[in-house]
């Protein structure tokens, strides 16, 4: 009730603002870096699946290759894991959790999915990765008020990804 | 003598959420008991006026330091001690939002 009657009397008055921020203003958060990482995980096991049926003569440029998809692999599925570490734990607020009940679960699914992707080459486990981490960014989304959509990435693997609709 | 202060941002969450009010005192003779635990609101020259809580005080820099409650939080060891004139009052009562 008394919060009603200050708040109203704050649209009419305007009560000045004290900043309560955690990082000195910043405040950008954007899933789309876990997803674009997440995507490039997927992109190297179809390298590597490509280069295992091309790839006849297992010599010195094979080996090349194939450590090179490898390494960009588990940087990027490492990346992803952090981005979404860093808005998990800086960005995510409790009335958030509260507004989202599954987001802990969805959370703990995307650092699985994303060792299982660093671990071995399942594209299924790199799919679901992606999707994971979709489903992680429409919530994000959610909760800043902003409209999502879902459409395929212009670019190889050609998944499907969510994207704030602007 | 008293000014009315929404919050902004979830540094001393779960005390003070984004969106609570407070209402702080002016009075100059209240501000020289400030004491560890206290939230205060100051004026910080880059990041404009904040509400922080009350690590410490340091009478022989004529300053105090301030902590966030939030793990992430920014406090003293980024913003500098706060000195004594950057005080703007001392929080005496908070209106929480109904959320």
């Amino acid at each position: 009730m008394i919060y009603q009657i200050i708040n109203m009397l704050d649209s009419k008055i305007g009560v000045k603002r004290a900043k309560a921020h955690c990082d000195v203003p910043c405040g950008i958060y954007d899933p789309s870096t876990a997803q674009i990482a997440a995507l490039t995980v997927v992109r190297m096991m179809d390298l590597m699946a490509d280069l295992e049926v091309k790839g006849d003569d297992k010599g010195t440029s094979y080996h090349n290759s194939m450590a090179r998809y490898i390494d960009v692999k588990e940087e990027h599925a490492e990346k992803a894991k952090h981005e979404v570490r860093v808005i998990w734990g800086d960005y995510i607020k409790a009335q958030h959790v509260e507004q989202h009940p599954g987001l802990t679960d969805l959370v703990h699914k995307i650092m699985q999915l994303g060792s299982k992707s660093r671990q071995t080459a399942d594209r299924e486990a790199g799919v679901q990765f992606v999707e994971a981490i979709n489903e992680f960014a429409q919530i994000f989304w959610e909760t800043k008020g902003v409209a999502t959509k879902r459409a395929n990435a212009p670019y190889a693997p050609a998944l499907e990804m969510v994207y704030p609709d602007l | 003598m008293f000014r009315l202060i929404k919050v902004t941002g979830e540094s001393l969450s779960p005390f003070l959420k984004d969106g609570d009010y407070v209402l702080i005192t002016t009075a100059p003779f209240l501000l020289k008991k400030i004491n560890r635990g206290d939230l205060v609101v100051f004026h910080h020259d880059d990041v404009g006026m904040m509400i922080k809580k009350v690590a410490y005080v340091d009478p022989s820099l004529d300053a105090l330091f301030v902590i966030g409650t939030h793990p992430s939080s920014v406090d003293s060891k980024q913003l500098g001690p706060i000195s004594n004139n950057s005080i703007i009052g001392k929080v005496i009562w908070h209106i929480p939002s109904p959320v």
